[in-house]
């Protein structure tokens, strides 16, 4: 496979050709930092991509759980998210590929009823449209449907695969379980792609992992501010960058810039939409269409300062004193901070918990649990956290929709759930507290 | 005389507590129900409880559970925990559950929430059974022991679990040898028999089992053969403790004469030595290596040549795949399974999703005809070139 190869695919080729029309279209809005510098990363990403290919060099798949540093840290060895096409055509508007990967998936066995997340990469992978990778490395977080793509992804990858688990619990032997699983992973990444792991090269990565990091938390400092003057549709990009850039440039040039949007817009007191009802959005944004967001926001009143997506928990930076101390903080950011990771595993009573200290810290007045079909475990969740938020008397919408798929429930039936519940429950209950 | 030991076999299984559980429990001693076949029994027994698998046998709808996990989760889940919100496993003096997936993971919660059972054991079992993740598996196991331990006050040694070792070994013989008969060209049971009794070990005190298992295989010895003409079928998948559901399958003329399903061919382990030194990790290491679910992650390549193996010793005609809506990790394994049929040609496949406690008969028999049909074609057709070929 060569580059050409690449821009033959009709899936790689619209996603090219999106990028600059996107890019001008929020290049438009100067003070669009964030998605600008999303939009510049992507492009480097893609540009990367291709010039690997030609290179020749190694390549080495994941999935959504997985935080790329380590991979970083080989040299010139590029890391490839299984989910990057089919979740990026649906984020960037073009959702009728995503689409397609789905149908693939589940025309060659994928249940229906699994996660479209999953299907999407798995989707993609059947197509051929990623390069081959030396090797492949799986992980159990964010859930249990990644399971799915962990399964598909060491079948058709044709490369040594290599998992990783992370337990049940939220507490320190956890994070020293998946560290201990880091350093088993050097040697087998090394062995597979034939580049040596320099401790050097993983300070470097793991230090604009920190930058990122530190700029993320400084980015959602500012969204608590009420009212929220920087659009709510940007807060889910976190996981993306987590996924895409986390360990090089781009991420930390995108995370500063979304901080500095963010700081600068606040400081500046600007208001273009009138806050009304702020909300948390407790699980899966709508990727089929993130103007939904404007929408909200203009006619509703409506802001989201943070999603599941997008809250990413300051657990600390990693300590770069020496490789253990490394591992140790890839490890708990893998399993503490990545967006989702930090849910969607463990006890209830951890879920619910998160969700009340966003709402506080975020300075909320309810609750949007948007429930993604294929997220079994935050459905198999609901029962209590409805339970939770009648005893917090805190206002809960609940609805069926999947996040990459607008066949399930469409753009309208969404926005009507959420309308309704804006109007007719919590800014009535609002105005009662006022009066 | 096996038909009636057989019925008796159906009543012990027939809702989620039977006789030989009640007795247990008038005797003064606990029973500890579990989830998964992650949690091995040994460890409970050993701590002089009765391991209970968790069903929901006898559910006869699942609103209860379906308040706390909604309408988008297994449905064996959803029954089992109906019948725990509403009750029916009070009797339990404690439960087990892991993170064996999603489904399970929730019911956890819901189990420690909203019932009134003393206590909650929990193990995290790790995703991939390789040796550097074994440790964790096996402390995990000491902690659970622990647990019972302090909860039930008794302190258990080695040769507790020793003693646990020979019982369920002893289970497992009887088993082996049930499955060899199944198994044969006339086998002497049907599938939905075997996977009768494979349950019915499973909720019961080995001894018990052991009586019943011996007086069962005296009386199939003398039963004629069952006629397999129609077709051998080999079951694989997820979650299934409902016999009537193969018995559907079986009542278009073929026999399902061997399986890798949790609740029948893969919770008989092989021997585990009753000797050892170290009887936990003897325990351990069984559990965690040999058996493997589609929670399991970079396993399947094992799990597909254990299939083929079964496929070939039982001397199969096709293999029948089952899968309870919502599933994710034999969603997986269905796609993976399809995909090596695809390259390799290996055996024709039926996937079926279902529902727990219904069995949709109309639908499913037309499925499995169209199957055997396509299967008697094949066979033909083989037949055919053969004559063709030796004609030449």
């Amino acid at each position: 496979m060569n580059s050409q190869d690449i821009l033959n695919r009709y899936e790689w080729r619209e996603l090219i050709e999106m990028l600059p029309v996107v890019q001008d279209f929020f290049g438009g809005d100067k003070d669009s930092h964030g998605l600008n510098a999303l939009m510049q990363g992507l492009a480097i990403y893609v540009e990367k991509t291709l010039a690997q290919v030609d290179a020749g060099k190694p390549f080495v798949w994941y999935n959504l759980g997985f935080n790329s540093e380590l991979i970083w840290a080989l040299g010139d060895v590029m890391p490839l998210t299984v989910e990057a096409l089919g979740a990026l055509h649906s984020c960037l508007g073009n959702s009728r590929i995503t689409k397609d990967f789905i149908d693939e998936a589940q025309a060659v066995g994928v249940p229906a009823d699994s996660c479209s997340a999953d299907k999407l990469s798995v989707g993609a992978i059947r197509r051929g449209l990623y390069p081959k990778p030396a090797c492949t490395v799986g992980i159990n977080t964010p859930c249990d449907a990644q399971v799915l793509t962990t399964q598909v992804m060491a079948e058709l990858a044709e490369a040594p695969f290599f998992p990783i688990d992370v337990p049940y619990y939220h507490n320190d032997e956890t994070i020293v379980h998946v560290a201990g699983q880091l350093k088993e992973l050097i040697p087998f990444l090394e062995e597979n792609t034939g580049r040596k792991m320099d401790i050097d090269k993983l300070r470097e990565s793991c230090n604009l992992s920190n930058q990122m990091s530190e700029n993320l938390w400084e980015w959602l400092d500012w969204r608590k501010q009420v009212p929220l003057t920087q659009t709510s549709k940007l807060v889910g990009f976190t996981l993306f960058m987590q996924i895409l850039f986390t360990g090089c440039q781009e991420g930390v040039d995108a995370a500063k810039a979304f901080a500095r949007e963010a700081r600068e817009r606040t400081q500046r007191g600007e208001r273009f939409f009138e806050e009304r009802v702020r909300a948390i959005w407790y699980q899966d944004a709508v990727w089929t269409d993130l103007q939904m967001y404007d929408r909200f926001e203009r006619e509703l009143g409506l802001t989201i300062p943070v999603d599941v997506f997008g809250y990413f928990a300051n657990q600390g930076v990693i300590d770069l004193s020496n490789m253990d101390s490394m591992l140790y903080g890839l490890a708990r950011k893998l399993v503490d901070c990545h967006p989702m990771a930090r849910q969607f595993r463990g006890d209830v009573d951890f879920y619910i918990g998160d969700a009340m200290r966003m709402l506080e810290d975020f300075q909320a007045d309810c609750f949007i649990f948007a429930g993604h079909i294929g997220c079994k475990h935050a459905w198999g969740g609901v029962g209590l956290f409805k339970e939770a938020c009648r005893r917090a008397d805190i206002p809960l919408l609940v609805f069926e929709f999947d996040m990459f798929d607008d066949r399930v429930t469409s753009y309208d039936d969404v926005y009507f759930e959420v309308e309704r519940f804006v109007n007719e429950i919590v800014l009535p209950r609002k105005q009662r507290k006022v009066a | 005389m096996a038909e009636e030991i057989l019925r008796e076999v159906n009543g012990l299984i027939s809702g989620i507590t039977n006789r030989h559980v009640d007795e247990w429990k008038t005797s003064g001693k606990p029973v500890v129900g579990y989830f998964c076949h992650y949690v091995p029994r040994e460890v409970i027994m050993a701590t002089g409880a009765l391991p209970l698998r968790l069903r929901g046998a006898g559910s006869e709808d699942s609103s209860s559970g379906d308040a706390y996990l909604s309408s988008r989760l297994c449905t064996f889940a959803r029954h089992v925990m109906s019948l725990a919100i509403d009750g029916h496993y009070d009797f339990l003096d404690g439960e087990v559950s892991s993170n064996s997936c999603d489904h399970v993971r929730r019911s956890a919660d819901v189990f420690r929430k909203k019932t009134g059972i003393a206590f909650h054991g929990f193990i995290s079992i790790p995703r991939n059974p390789r040796e550097s993740l074994y440790a964790y598996y096996l402390e995990e196991l000491r902690k659970l022991l622990a647990g019972l331990e302090e909860h039930f006050g008794v302190k258990t040694g080695p040769d507790e679990l020793r003693e646990a070792i020979r019982q369920i070994n002893a289970n497992r013989e009887r088993l082996r040898t049930i499955n060899e008969m199944r198994a044969e060209d006339k086998p002497k049971l049907t599938g939905a028999e075997a996977l009768s009794i494979h349950i019915a070990s499973q909720v019961m005190p080995p001894a018990a089992f052991i009586d019943l298992a011996d007086r069962l295989i005296e009386a199939l010895k003398a039963r004629p053969g069952l006629d397999t003409s129609k077709g051998r079928l080999v079951m694989v998948g997820a979650e299934l403790d409902e016999p009537e559901y193969i018995e559907a399958i079986e009542s278009q003329g073929a026999l399902v004469v061997g399986d890798l399903l949790c609740f029948g061919g893969r919770s008989v382990l092989a021997p585990l030595d009753e000797n050892a030194d170290d009887p936990l990790d003897v325990i351990g290491r069984s559990y965690f290596f040999s058996s493997s679910c589609a929670r399991m992650i970079g396993d399947f390549p094992k799990r597909w040549d254990e299939l083929k193996e079964l496929y070939g010793k039982v001397r199969g005609d096709g293999v029948i795949f089952e899968r309870i809506i919502f599933c994710d990790p034999w969603g997986a394994d269905l796609h993976n399974i399809m995909h090596r049929i695809e390259k390799e040609n290996s055996f024709p496949l039926l996937s079926l999703t279902r529902e727990y406690n219904i069995v949709p008969t109309g639908q499913l028999k037309t499925r499995v005809q169209a199957f055997l049909e396509k299967l008697e074609i094949a066979k033909a057709q083989k037949a055919q070139k053969a004559a063709a070929g030796g004609a030449k």
